[in-house]
């Protein structure tokens, strides 16, 4: 009888130790070693006060396990740890569960994908969210999946949108309250953008808001003609919760077509805008939009970093946001007011900034036929790889990228499910490709306080750690590991792929793990014992 | 949008059947077919097809199939292990697509001028296998011309004899370095990260070196060719540009 009652013990203990609830995520997204949201925590920081592995040891970090994916697309995922198993998304829109000790397979959801995909820039997924005993995934097809986080079972499935429309899910849903939040891609199909929230146990839809308003609303003034409707806005890179103020805070991306704006004259809100909903009804309490009428495709689609801290003399809840236009902001939380704006990479489209935060546009800056050369270039100066921000240092960290483009302005039609984006910039100038760095700025003014300089452009987000230790990566395929005070290497290793996806760290029988999507595979590194 | 998987199971029947011919070919579908390449194709494939990052389509080869249906596929679906995406527009608008790039082949099907056998002498004779290498044949320095043809207009062509700054590729720009012990090292860049470089060096011999065993490191821009100018006739000139031409995939047994 004893066993039996141990076993009951068991079956009784078994889902309580899986479980996350929300309080979790809101009060302790690492409690005991964990990574249970996309950036770490609601506040958007991808810190960890992990600092077992310091700015001393770090030389000796080596490989711990790498789990290589049956995948030929982009890997941009962020994975999630709890309590021992890691839940990552490979793309086009599977999800694996692993032993986060050894890299051992518990299980593959394998999703069956219709033939055609729109998809702008390849079939990437961002990474999943967890929820009690449940996994959530978007997928290109542009569904939200629910799975059993123990089996990976479908629990639900319902359709976002009609994928054969170009609209996509790409962006790791963020769960909040018992609420799946979830953006849309497909920016570049003429999409009309919105954010869904879903029930997490039923997969009902709670409530959807529209990024663009339709006639009557506020902001539906900014359009033209009934170009609302196809106007773009996407939401592919997951936002932040103030939970104190109920406000999920989101970053909108650009209005479609993407580089010719005649068919939607005016400022085309609420694109290129941090947006904050109150997470219960969806409501928009307010904006700030970054790039009015934009025409070079600078979404707003960075993580936005929530710090409450001192503003010229009393205490504040800020909002921190290095944009792909080149500049980096700070915000009230509370009311999306403007309180300081300053250029962290070359730029030549704008004077600066005004009063408002809006930006003074120099002349000669719009794409045309023949093609208008302009910094930052269409990848931007950051992108949608996330900074960090430390508590320990209170510097914000990010990837930036020092390169122009060629801005070209093409036809604009729009047909459903085609793309929608008024030419094609050049990317890359053959003989100047530009170069990258990982650069350290004080958030209260902007000022660059280091910079760690790279030869090609990053696509990998950052991570800083309680070990004074700044994580990033590289096209090159390098990871490395800087002094989060100086910005001196210590310690990289070739992972021999590139690396566009964003570092986490957690505990692993009590020892910490720094883990990283490169190439096709995920890279955990820990201290040589 | 109902509509929509009937067409994308028009274009999987359309590109099965080798037969299919572009039923839009008219002069107006050319010119439309045109804006859509401008703004969709010409960033790789350069405004008016010469090729730049992608390959040159006026030159009218397609090394993954040269039928309409073939066309009508890839420009539709993209070309898998390839960097060419897939357009994923209804398969009227590919075809006028197809309809612009065969016009520019029509256009460029003008054989060169000049004879491709005394082509071959002038080659020989002005020491290009120094630098080129033809089917295995030649030094390493300057790129493989084996099937070089296939993929440059003759306007390119004549260009890189006359004018070889023009367009330089990055695989052939040149290092310029010493080591920490003050010995020079030169060669053609293949490959630079953030902390090394790695380089052929006028011996043929392969280098990769970390950059903080360098106390001197550049990168020079321009190219290691002369140009040949002042070196050739115009007979010649035409001559070379003919064997250059003629340097590409044998046609396929059918």
């Amino acid at each position: 009888m004893k066993s039996l009652a141990s076993l009951a013990v068991l079956l009784v203990a078994l889902p309580a130790a899986a479980q996350v609830t929300f309080e979790q995520l809101r009060d302790a997204p690492q409690r005991n070693g964990n990574w249970s949201t996309y950036s770490g925590g609601y506040n958007g920081w991808r810190h960890s006060a992990l600092d077992q592995i310091t700015r001393a040891n770090a030389g000796k970090l080596k490989v711990k396990w790498v789990h290589q994916m049956p995948t030929t697309h982009l890997v941009e995922t962020t994975p999630l740890v709890v309590n021992g198993v890691m839940y990552v998304s490979e793309p086009p829109s599977n999800v694996v569960a692993l032993d986060a000790e050894t890299g051992a397979k518990y299980w593959r959801y394998a999703r069956v994908l219709p033939p055609r995909i729109n998809t702008c820039c390849g079939q990437v997924n961002r990474g999943v969210a967890v929820l009690g005993d449940r996994v959530f995934v978007g997928t290109v097809d542009a569904h939200l999946v629910s799975l059993d986080a123990k089996t990976g079972a479908v629990l639900w499935d319902v359709e976002v949108a009609d994928y054969r429309n170009g609209y996509s899910v790409t962006v790791a849903p963020l769960v909040v309250k018992d609420m799946v939040i979830c953006g849309i891609a497909g920016g570049e199909y003429g999409i009309r953008g919105f954010l869904d929230a879903y029930d997490a146990k039923t997969g009902k839809r709670r409530w959807r808001h529209w990024t663009i308003p339709e006639p009557g609303q506020p902001g539906s003034e900014s359009w033209s003609g009934n170009s609302w409707k196809t106007g773009g806005g996407s939401t592919w890179v997951t936002g932040s919760y103030d939970a104190a103020q109920n406000l999920i805070i989101w970053g909108t991306g650009n209005p479609s077509p993407d580089w010719n704006g005649d068919s939607r004259l005016g400022d085309n809100l609420y694109s290129d805008s941090a947006i904050a909903l109150d997470a219960d009804t969806g409501a928009r309490k307010w904006h700030f939009q970054f790039v009015p009428h934009d025409l070079h495709d600078w979404d707003a689609v960075q993580v936005p970093v929530l710090v409450d801290d001192e503003w010229q003399g009393s205490p504040r809840k800020l909002v921190y946001w290095a944009h792909r236009n080149g500049f980096y902001y700070v915000l009230d939380r509370e009311t999306g007011k403007f309180l300081m704006g300053k250029a962290f990479a070359t730029q030549t489209w704008a004077k600066g900034l005004d009063a408002h935060g809006r930006p003074i546009r120099l002349p000669n800056i719009d794409p045309t036929p023949e093609g208008t050369y302009v910094w930052p270039g269409v990848q931007g100066a950051t992108n949608w790889y996330s900074p960090s921000y430390s508590p320990k240092t209170k510097l914000f960290y990010l990837a930036v990228w020092e390169n122009r483009s060629v801005y070209r302005k093409g036809e604009q039609e729009y047909t459903p499910g085609n793309r929608y984006i008024g030419s094609v910039p050049m990317i890359d100038l053959p003989d100047d490709p530009g170069h990258g760095a990982i650069r350290a700025l004080n958030p209260k003014t902007g000022d660059k306080v280091w910079e760690y300089r790279l030869h090609t452009k990053p696509w990998a987000g950052v991570l800083s750690t309680g070990g004074q230790l700044v994580f990033g990566g590289s096209d090159e395929g390098y990871a490395f590991a800087l002094d989060a005070e100086s910005g001196k290497e210590v310690w990289r290793m070739n992972t021999g792929g590139v690396i566009r996806a964003n570092p986490i760290t957690y505990l692993s029988k009590g020892s910490q793990v720094v883990a990283v999507a490169a190439g096709s595979s995920i890279f955990t590194f820990e201290l040589a014992k | 949008m109902k509509s929509l998987p009937y067409i994308f199971s028009a274009v999987s029947l359309l590109a099965q059947n080798e037969a299919v011919r572009n039923p839009l070919t008219s002069p107006d579908d050319v010119s439309a077919g045109a804006k859509t390449f401008r703004s969709h194709c010409g960033p790789c494939h350069g405004l008016n097809a010469e090729g730049g990052r992608g390959p040159n389509l006026a030159a009218g080869i397609f090394y993954h199939g040269e039928t309409d249906a073939a066309l009508l596929k890839n420009i539709s679906d993209g070309i898998s292990g390839t960097e060419m995406p897939g357009l994923f527009y209804s398969p009227d608008r590919v075809w006028q697509v197809v309809a612009y790039i065969r016009s520019l082949n029509s256009a460029s099907g003008a054989k060169p001028s000049g004879n491709s056998g005394r082509g071959e002498t002038v080659f020989q004779e002005k020491k290009c296998t120094q630098c080129h290498r033809v089917a295995g044949e030649g030094g390493r320095l300057g790129p493989d011309l084996t099937l070089i043809g296939g993929t440059r207009s003759l306007n390119h062509l004549r260009q890189a004899v006359l004018d070889p700054n023009a367009d330089v590729r990055q695989r052939y720009w040149v290092v310029n370095a010493a080591t920490r012990s003050g010995t020079p090292q030169s060669g053609f860049l293949m490959n630079e990260d953030t902390y090394s470089v790695q380089f052929i060096d006028m011996a043929e011999q392969l280098h990769s070196i970390q950059k903080t065993d360098l106390s001197k490191f550049s990168v020079d821009k321009t190219s290691k060719m002369p140009s040949f100018k002042a070196l050739l006739t115009e007979r010649e000139l035409e001559d070379l540009v003919a064997y250059l031409w003629s340097l590409r995939p044998k046609e396929r047994e059918r």
